[in-house]
């Protein structure tokens, strides 16, 4: 079975998923502009993250790995690692997956349906990381 | 590139001296001492304008707006010479007059159009010939000309459209002069149209892979569980989904509004869907989804209302049974179910018949509501409300 092979390993590439988020030329700017912060819970790790746009001089994103933050979060998902794994590979739809309960939604998920086709152009990116630097992810 | 007088008479299909009033009346402000391919295409809108009954003023005031700023299309589309009538491009291309007949009116070319054929279109027939050589049935060859032909007026359509609405009436409405309008026009349609035919060949690729390998997994699967159909009926799914309580949105919140509604909600749709479907047509603010695995669109649909947090909320009805396809199209009973079963939703809701719960995911929960004669149908249908099993 693909998966994780550490909480650590799991942050890890998670941070370095959403830096290429952040730094992308193409996603960064238009998840700015969308401002939705986000919540999400991975449900196997017991860890959260909040994500949320950056301000005037901070990067496209910024996320704290807590719930002690100074926003609110407006949309929440829950998963566990394994799927966030899969979703960022592109294997994983989203209405689906919630239908089968691998993703709990909950908040504006309408902002949630809004930021999907501005992430799609991550997966190629995600997809190219964990061939070279953790193929035991590939799905 | 200079016209003469009498060349660019027979292109605008008006007498020379017709030409010469409409120049002295400032119809054709493009001709500057002599007949260019902007002025000749210029000259042609209004004569199709004449022929309609559009007097001399109104076309004269129509041009200075910049609302005939299309003269340019003569350059983008060059006359080309020589014609050629039906039976002479058939003879040329090596295929039988009748069938190349079947085929330019199944592309939607009218009998006008077809004795003026040009030898781009002699060269189609060439194709067209070579296919049926191949030993491609004609049936089949005739059904894909009237897609093809479908699709592309639809494409055109809709370019036309846009542009229209995007480029020209903006530029109509900056109170740029007629010639500067065209000018602006000519040139971004230049940069712009070539790259209309490479844009579509690349989406046909993907899309023509897509379906052969659906194609490829319904034979399989159709092998495995012995459940064949009759030959020109495909085993689909097919859901049907709109907004519940549009037309009540238009009249509260104007056009504008709803129009937005349905964008965001077609958009959402496409989005969402997963692999194995796709939107087959739209209506208004109907959507008719196709789907090889009744149980993805199933799933699809729960998730997807579960994605819905406003009003208009959507309403999705799902069936799985032999569609007719026909010329890109799916016809036939068990497509009319689908829809009525859409229309008996809620917003919100998903129904499904039972054919479709006997493939569904035992995440799923149905609860039958109903077994009702549907509008239309002789004998009752079960109808089922599908949604996620409460969790444990």
């Amino acid at each position: 079975m693909t998966g994780f092979r550490s909480e650590q390993e799991f942050r890890h590439v998670m941070d370095l998923t959403f830096g290429l988020m952040s730094e992308d030329p193409e996603i960064g700017p238009k998840l700015r502009d969308a401002d939705t912060p986000q919540r999400f819970e991975f449900t196997d790790m017991d860890l959260v993250v909040n994500i949320r746009a950056g301000g005037p001089d901070e990067p496209n994103l910024t996320w704290e790995w807590s719930d002690e933050i100074d926003w609110e979060p407006k949309v929440k998902m829950a998963m566990t690692s394994e799927t966030a794994n899969r979703y960022f590979q592109g294997k994983e739809n989203v209405a689906i997956a919630i239908a089968r309960r691998r993703i709990k939604a909950g908040g504006d998920v309408k902002a949630a349906l809004a930021i999907i086709p501005i992430t799609k152009p991550l997966f190629a990116h995600y997809r190219k990381m964990i061939a070279t630097d953790y193929p035991h992810l590939e799905v | 590139m200079t016209i003469t007088l009498e060349e660019a008479s027979r292109r605008v299909g008006v007498s020379p001296t017709t030409l010469r009033r409409w120049v002295r009346r400032g119809l054709v402000p493009q001709y500057q001492d002599s007949w260019t391919p902007a002025a000749v295409g210029h000259a042609r809108v209004v004569a199709r304008m004449r022929e309609r009954g559009h007097s001399l003023a109104d076309i004269r005031r129509a041009t200075e707006e910049g609302r005939l700023a299309f003269g340019f299309l003569d350059q983008l589309f060059p006359l080309a010479l020589p014609r050629y009538t039906v039976e002479q491009a058939s003879l040329q291309a090596g295929l039988e007059p009748g069938l190349a007949r079947k085929i330019i009116t199944g592309l939607g070319i009218g009998p006008e159009q077809a004795k003026m054929l040009s030898e781009d279109d002699v060269q189609l027939l060439r194709y067209v010939a070579a296919v049926v050589e191949s030993g491609f049935p004609v049936a089949a060859l005739l059904a894909l000309a009237r897609v093809y032909g479908q699709a592309m007026a639809q494409v055109a359509d809709a370019e036309v459209r846009l542009f229209h609405l995007y480029v020209h009436e903006p530029l109509m409405r900056s109170g740029s002069a007629g010639i500067e309008t065209a000018e602006q026009m000519h040139a971004l349609s230049r940069d712009v149209l070539p790259l209309a035919a490479p844009v579509l060949d690349q989406v046909h690729q993907r899309y023509l892979q897509h379906f052969v390998e659906q194609d490829v997994v319904g034979h399989m699967e159709s092998d495995l569980d012995g459940s064949a159909v009759d030959l020109g009926r495909m085993r689909v799914a097919i859901a049907f989904a709109d907004l519940a309580g549009y037309t009540r949105l238009t009249e509260e919140q104007g056009e504008l509004t709803a129009v937005d509604a349905v964008e965001r909600f077609i958009e959402g749709v496409e989005i969402t869907l997963p692999d194995g479907a796709r939107i087959n047509k739209t209506i208004g603010d109907e959507v008719m989804i196709v789907s090889s695995d009744p149980a993805s669109l199933t799933d699809w649909a729960v998730g997807f209302q579960r994605l819905q947090s406003e009003r208009p909320l959507p309403r999705i009805g799902i069936h799985h049974g032999a569609a007719l396809y026909r010329d890109g199209d799916y016809y036939g009973r068990d497509v009319n179910i689908a829809s009525r079963v859409a229309a008996r939703s809620a917003g919100g809701e998903v129904l499904v018949t039972r054919s479709v719960v006997e493939q569904a995911g035992s995440h799923l929960e149905f609860e039958r509501i109903a077994e009702v004669k549907l509008k239309g149908f002789s004998d009752s249908t079960e109808i089922f409300i599908a949604r996620q099993r409460p969790q444990q």
